[in-house]
């Protein structure tokens, strides 16, 4: 499998052609009184971006699918649907009524994003719409009946039908949305029925029309390889997301691979520990003195298997839903010696950083996260990262580059986006000649912003 | 051939290939009437043209000073055979090669099998690699045959006598060329006028047209020696087609070249052949990364007109560090010699490059640096710079499939570890599809232990992979690489 090909499945300016056959087209007959109640929860989401990309402010559209979860108008959807940076959200109901929606939560880790239906809209003009309940993951078995439901390519309330075809699929998302880390936590579920751009968001269901999990995923070019988040991991993040609207992780920086056949090598009985591939330089793993090659056997007491792929997002999981703060106790092996470490959580955070545009340089930034920092092997975390330059303004002109890391301003380190924000207000007051210090590649130069 | 590619694709003057392209729109030198004090001046000058014989004699004889010169690069699991082209250079029968004929990560024990042919024919004769010289980047190849030898005319033949030729603008230049080994890299001539004269920073003359072969020699109408054909500047089309209509595409002529060097930077290092293979000492300062500062930064930090390069970094151990260069240190001037303005300024790292490597090692270079307000003047005493990458231990094991090769300086600096603290072996070529490969070992992989047993060094890792070779009964072994990073066991599975 060629991992670098999965898509988040999100349709992106559909055309007008296809959003009118939507509205022709006729909902597939039920199989279930559930199943009914079910079609009554599917919304499409229009949902309209700020992006920062192209050094000005510009806005994206896109249409996903999502599940209306209950009666006071939570909506589970994507979190390649909606985002933070959502400005417009509208909601088509079932009963082809449009409402406008607002963020509740979201979280890439898990690509799950929650919102509200504006419920004094919905009371104002007298709107119906049904709610779907969660149905049992971890119940399912290959081969078993599923549906899919969702707006593919805008064609609203499309039903497509399939078989579970994997309960507990190992996928790493090395894309990511949009840059932004996915699927480390979770297993996912892989189905045949037919999953298609816009039917992101979109609950697969069982016969009786439980949601079992969220449509997200399919291979381009593959024939009906299509992936869902399970409910069981879904049901977790709902109700951490309506309550705290974010997910909070914690982090120690292990990096995880399956034992497979090197148990041998390791002289462990199978199914014991699993193997510690990466520590992350700098994390709290590594000033604990955890190395590459060592062998996790137990956290906290509780022992921990990672035979498989499939089991390592749960250990990860594991890890993840320590408290922020929080001392685990690691008990390792290395060489023939095993040992406990105290290991304290730090919080998670994520690979891309908050952005900005600076509109009188045409320069996009980005702050720097450590995530970034450590795969970029960045000394320090000075500087804030250039996402997107505009042709023709003063940064451009100067020279500078998509993927720069600006590392001063007039010889003052760069160190957050507000003193990037308050340098570009400066320079708004009273146009002058601003010099900056880039780094490209490891390289230092120097440009000036000529007004 | 696909080496001069890649150095006609590595040469830092993208610039000038624009600049180049206007001269050559524009035509204006074939096609203009020549006022009449030029014609004048040709008046005068026709006793003394007719007084220099003709270009088919003069071609006949300097064609001696051309050489085909073929050889073979052994790596672990095929031979690549090059042919590329070279001038002679002394009785020795001493040829130089340009610097782009030879691979850099190629080690020197992997070259084999030179041969030299002459113009138009079909035999060819052994030659002697003798190293690259670090400061004109040329490989010396020499002919063993002393026959052979007495057949070859040295370039500085037709140096003539004095200073040496140097080529004006509009000037009529010619050159030679070779045809391919199917026509016994049979000799041709190639003419021109040249249109521009840049530093980049070497003295380089741009022909409107083809002069020369890259690597041989190109003469004035009285046959003195003039200049070497660089590698050739890529040169921008659009391209129309049935899909594109208009799309832009580089081309780059490998086998000739209108832009050459001009014999000013030749002659006076033709006698830096090598002392051994190596090329060694290589005179270093130790820094990495330099970059031009552009004429609006020079003006903001009220340097004027002054051209300067801003330190990247400043290596450990190194004679800048020594000196006490910093990073962000801005160099101003070499031994009290400012630096001067070039244009595209990308070409002045290489002219602060080529100032170091034709000093000494143990001579004292003085920087002029700027840090900050302050000015400063930092002595450093050039060392020979640490083990390269192609004089690297190295070996491979064909039953595991890959190369083992020391962890050397570069290594550490490109994974941006401290070269004192750094340990392992680098993964130098993986055969694909071999057991190395299936576990995922990669190219460049840094290996840091293997079998649960950290691996120090070169010597350390020959063994312990000699000893696995050989165990026939071995089932598996397991190593430790980074990668960008991060680390990753890999298990190789043997039987």
């Amino acid at each position: 499998m060629k991992l670098a090909t999965v898509n988040p499945f999100l349709t992106r300016s559909i055309s007008a052609l296809f959003a009118a056959c939507a509205l022709a087209s006729t909902a597939v007959g039920a199989v279930s009184r559930g199943f009914d109640r079910l079609l009554n929860a599917v919304v499409r989401i229009d949902v309209r971006e700020l992006t920062f990309e192209a050094g000005a402010k510009r806005y994206s559209s896109g249409i996903g699918s999502g599940v209306i979860l209950s009666d006071d108008g939570l909506v589970l959807t994507n979190a390649h649907v909606a985002s933070p940076r959502a400005v417009e959200v509208n909601i088509t109901l079932a009963s082809l009524e449009r409402v406008s929606a607002k963020l509740v939560g979201w979280d890439h880790w898990t690509d799950l994003a929650l919102l509200r239906i504006d419920l004094a809209e919905v009371k104002k003009r007298s709107l119906k719409f049904a709610h779907a309940d969660f149905g049992d993951s971890e119940k399912l078995f290959p081969g078993e009946t599923v549906y899919a439901v969702g707006t593919p390519y805008g064609l609203t309330r499309t039903v497509t039908r399939g078989i579970i075809s994997n309960n507990r699929q190992f996928l790493v998302d090395s894309r990511g949305i949009n840059g932004y880390e996915t699927g480390q936590f979770n297993t996912w579920l892989q189905t045949d029925a037919a999953i298609n751009p816009g039917n992101s968001g979109g609950p697969l269901v069982t016969e009786n029309g439980k949601v079992i999990g969220i449509s997200a995923r399919g291979f381009q070019g593959a024939n009906n390889l299509g992936f869902a988040i399970p409910s069981s991991t879904a049901r977790r993040i709902v109700s951490t997301l309506a309550q705290e609207g974010v997910v909070t992780r914690s982090y120690i920086g292990l990096g995880l691979g399956a034992l497979q056949d090197l148990e041998v090598f390791y002289s462990l009985a199978l199914n014991t520990g699993t193997l510690i591939s990466n520590v992350d330089t700098g994390s709290p793993a590594a000033k604990a003195g955890l190395r590459g090659g060592d062998i996790l056997l137990a956290i906290n007491g509780a022992k921990v298997v990672g035979r498989f792929p499939e089991e390592l997002p749960g250990i990860q999981n594991l890890i993840a839903s320590q408290p922020v703060a929080s001392t685990l106790k690691l008990t390792v092996k290395r060489g023939t010696d095993t040992h406990d470490y105290s290991v304290v959580t730090e919080k998670l955070e994520s690979r891309v950083g908050d952005e900005w545009v600076l509109e009188k340089w045409g320069l996009s930034v980005r702050a720097l996260s450590r995530a970034y920092a450590r795969e970029n092997q960045l000394d320090d975390m000075t500087g804030v990262l250039v996402i997107g330059v505009q042709p023709g303004f003063p940064a451009d002109t100067a020279g500078i580059f998509r993927g720069d890391i600006i590392a001063k301003i007039n010889q003052l380190p760069a160190n957050t986006l507000d003193v990037v924000k308050a340098a570009q207000g400066a320079y708004e007051a009273k146009p002058e000649p601003t010099l900056f210090e880039v780094q490209r590649n490891r390289r230092v130069s120097l440009f000036i912003l000529k007004p | 051939m696909i080496n001069l590619l890649a150095a006609a694709i590595r040469e830092v003057v993208a610039a000038v290939c624009d600049r180049r392209f206007s001269v050559r729109r524009g035509r204006a030198f074939g096609g203009h009437r020549p006022p009449l004090q030029a014609l004048i001046v040709v008046a005068l000058a026709v006793p003394a043209l007719r007084a220099a014989p003709d270009l088919p004699t003069l071609w006949a004889e300097r064609v001696k000073s051309c050489v085909a010169v073929e050889f073979v690069t052994e790596l672990e699991t095929e031979r690549m055979p090059t042919a590329t082209m070279g001038t002679v250079i002394d009785s020795q029968g001493t040829i130089i090669l340009q610097s782009g004929a030879i691979d850099p990560r190629v080690a020197t024990s992997q070259l084999k099998d030179f041969r030299v042919h002459l113009p138009g024919e079909a035999a060819s004769t052994p030659a002697e690699y003798l190293g690259q010289d670090a400061f004109t980047e040329w490989h010396f190849v020499r002919v063993a045959d002393a026959k052979i030898r007495a057949q070859l005319v040295p370039i500085t033949a037709f140096a003539g006598t004095g200073a040496p030729a140097s080529p004006s603008l509009a000037e009529f230049v010619w050159g030679i060329g070779l045809r391919n080994k199917d026509e016994d890299f049979a000799p041709y001539i190639m003419q021109s006028h040249v249109a521009l004269l840049q530093s980049l920073p070497q003295r380089t003359a741009i022909a409107q047209h083809e002069v020369a072969a890259p690597g041989l020699p190109a003469f004035n109408r009285e046959g003195r020696f003039i200049g070497i054909a660089a590698s050739s500047f890529g040169q921008s089309f659009l391209q129309f087609s049935r899909r594109a209509s208009g799309a832009p595409v580089i081309l780059v002529n490998v086998e000739e070249s209108s832009a050459f060097t001009v014999a000013t930077e030749i002659l006076p290092h033709l006698n830096r052949i090598p002392k051994n293979v190596t090329g060694r000492p290589i005179a270093w300062l130790g820094y990495y990364g330099l970059e031009p500062m552009d004429r609006d930064v020079a003006k903001f930090l009220n340097l004027e007109t002054q051209t300067g390069g801003v330190v990247s970094e400043v290596l450990e151990g190194s004679p800048a560090e020594k000196a006490g260069l910093k990073s962000r240190d801005i160099i101003l001037a070499l031994d009290s010699k400012p630096l001067p303005s070039l244009k595209p300024d990308k070409v002045l790292p290489t002219y602060i490059e080529r100032e170091i490597e034709r000093r000494a090692v143990g001579d004292t270079l003085t920087l002029s640096v700027l840090r900050g307000t302050e000015r400063l003047e930092l002595k450093a005493v050039l060392a020979d710079e640490p083990k390269l990458m192609r004089e690297a231990d190295r070996k491979y094991f064909d039953r595991i499939g890959f190369s083992t090769r020391e962890f050397v300086y570069g290594d550490a600096v490109d994974r941006r570890v401290k070269p004192s603290s750094a340990n392992g072996v680098i993964a130098h070529f993986v055969k694909p599809n071999s057991p190395a490969a299936t576990a995922g070992l990669r190219m460049d992989d840094w290996i840091k232990e293997i079998d649960g047993q950290e691996v120090k060094g070169f010597p350390e890792a020959f063994a312990k992979l000699s000893d696995i070779e050989k165990d026939q009964a071995r089932p598996e072994f397991v190593m430790l690489v980074s990668r960008g990073g991060e680390t990753a066991v890999l298990r190789v599975k043997l039987k």
